[in-house]
């Protein structure tokens, strides 16, 4: 039996699985938001879920237009600060899973949120960090969620924002860093790191693709394994609980 | 002792060329009729600081108050984005420190807590920490831990010359409530040498003391108390008002170009003599209380 998903319903499925029972899960808004709060009513329903500016597990009724908006603090357990957050919580090495999304990375989840070029060969100033910075840094480990466009899987990018494995190999613990990138999800696929030369490595193609098309649509060739699977697709009831009770305003899932 | 003072008189007391920390975060808690009223009086040259970029500094930015920006990045959330400090930026005329939320939120706390620098894993192996080696050297240095013997990423305290903080309710002499997420604001208050509280509410000390664990603010850091309800106007305060859609996105298309920005602040703020006049501009109070949070939600 076949139904209808859409590529992001796959992503934020994707990024569920990456989620375990009681585990401390630093998110920002969008497709983040969807993954953690499926695992929550599905799988990991003891999940500590944290917002930077000081929200630990809310219970949005109404969906937000990003961090600053009341509506994704509803009914949550605490409402204190960055410091709380991002320093107790996440400094002392308390997070998890970070997730983290950019305008570009490259093939060792390096990510830039802070300037792009422009077709008139200036840079752009764009959003910078935030907390990403500090996900990228001191949590366990992150998860990438990043849409498939060669101009967003760059063989290099213009600033690195928010740290993965840097140069490669022993590079990021050289630099006192904790964790790193374990997976990067896209509309199209889902890579892992090899855990030597931490380069990117396709790991699954959703339903549908190529590893051709995968492939064509990047700007650096990742590593390969020799059989490629397909992601598993999502089940009717998670397609559901995005479309009924996460997102039914379809704000986060566009 | 009241520390009650007019918009007026708070921001005449702040000089020119100040550091002052503003407690916005994107479209919520910002410091916005001050931000106006400096303006008005050609409050120039300032140093501002936030952990995240928001409404208020970007205003500040695009009026040509700030010659220097301290903060973690930031945006409109989905409004778009600090089109003025992106502006600046690009151009050269504004310089702009960036770090993450968390190493300007470490920084406030060295200075609150009187420390001389503060250890800090974030930064390291970024290209934001290349960037403030190079273009703020004495801001970021390397320590030995004297324990472990590992090298650390230290920085360099924050100690703003004032915190501007929008706060929900206080006393006259300056203890404040936060309601909802306080983000880096009471370590902004804590860092800094006096702090301005505009506050949408005046409560009694008696109310105060009936409920001391609620005052994250201690008069002691306060000089200033202004009464100003709908002063972060049009971002969002918690338990108060919603954020203003329709103004925020006017501020998103005026602030695309210098031009039609100089057209806004025209008439938002040159063109208004005080806060109640940007009110009535606004719409008055039939478009304010459109926007008055629902008390079980919040928003």
């Amino acid at each position: 039996m076949t139904f209808d998903y859409t590529p992001s319903e796959l992503m934020a499925v994707a990024g569920a699985r990456e989620l375990q029972d009681r585990q401390v899960v630093a998110v920002g808004l969008g497709l983040p938001v969807v993954a953690s709060f499926l695992a929550k009513l599905t799988h990991a329903p003891n999940m500590t879920v944290l917002f930077e500016l000081g929200v630990i597990n809310p219970q949005p009724i109404h969906t937000g237009v990003g961090l600053a908006d009341p509506r994704v603090w509803y009914q949550a357990e605490v409402l204190s600060s960055f410091v709380d957050i991002l320093g107790s919580i996440l400094h002392a090495g308390r997070v998890d899973v970070g997730f983290l999304g950019g305008l570009e990375t490259d093939k060792y989840g390096n990510l830039n949120t802070t300037l792009v070029g422009d077709p008139r060969g200036k840079f752009r100033h764009m959003v910078g960090s935030g907390g990403a910075n500090d996900i990228a840094s001191c949590a366990q480990r992150t998860v990438i969620i990043i849409r498939h466009e060669a101009h967003k899987l760059q063989e290099a990018i213009g600033f690195i924002t928010s740290p993965g494995y840097l140069t490669g190999s022993n590079s990021r613990q050289e630099a006192g860093l904790r964790g790193g990138p374990s997976r990067v999800i896209t509309n199209k696929a889902i890579f892992k790191f090899d855990d030597k030369s931490r380069e990117m490595e396709l790991q699954s193609i959703h339903p549908g693709n190529t590893v051709e098309d995968v492939l064509q649509t990047m700007g650096f060739t990742p590593k390969l394994p020799k059989d490629v699977p397909f992601t598993d697709p999502p089940s009717h009831e998670q397609v559901r609980l995005i479309r009924e009770v996460i997102d039914p305003e379809r704000i986060y899932m566009g | 002792m009241s520390k009650l003072a007019t918009l007026s008189e708070a921001v005449s007391s702040i000089p020119a060329g100040a550091h002052i920390s503003l407690s916005g975060f994107a479209i919520t808690r910002c410091a916005m009729a001050f931000a106006r009223e400096a303006i008005r009086q050609g409050l120039k040259g300032l140093t501002l600081s936030q952990c995240v970029g928001a409404m208020d500094a970007d205003l500040l930015v695009g009026a040509g108050c700030v010659k220097r920006l301290i903060y973690g990045g930031g945006s409109l959330d989905r409004f778009g984005r600090l089109a003025n400090v992106n502006r600046g930026i690009e151009d050269g005329t504004l310089k702009a420190d960036e770090y993450s939320s968390l190493s300007v939120a470490f920084r406030y706390l060295a200075g609150s807590l009187g420390l001389p620098f503060i250890p800090i894993r974030s930064l390291r192996g970024s290209d934001l920490m290349k960037n403030l080696e190079e273009k703020s050297p004495g801001d970021v240095a390397d320590v030995d831990d004297p324990f472990s013997g590992k090298t650390w990423k230290v920085l360099r305290p924050l100690n703003p010359d004032v915190a501007v903080v929008q706060v929900q309710s206080a006393d006259e002499e300056g203890n404040a409530w936060i309601m909802g997420p306080r983000w880096d604001n009471v370590e902004q208050v804590k860092s800094a040498k006096r702090t301005v509280l505009i506050t949408e509410n005046i409560i009694s000390n008696k109310t105060i003391r009936q409920n001391p664990e609620r005052t994250v603010i201690p008069g002691l850091f306060v000089s200033h108390v202004v009464e100003l309800p709908f002063g972060a106007h049009p971002t969002s305060v918690y338990r108060e008002y919603d954020y203003d859609s329709s103004a925020i996105e006017t501020y998103v298309e005026a602030s695309k170009t210098p031009d039609s920005f100089k057209a806004y602040l025209e008439q938002t703020v040159f063109g208004v003599k005080d806060h109640a006049a940007y009110l009535e501009l606004i719409g008055g109070k039939s478009r304010l209380r459109k926007l008055k949070a629902d008390p079980d939600l919040g928003y």
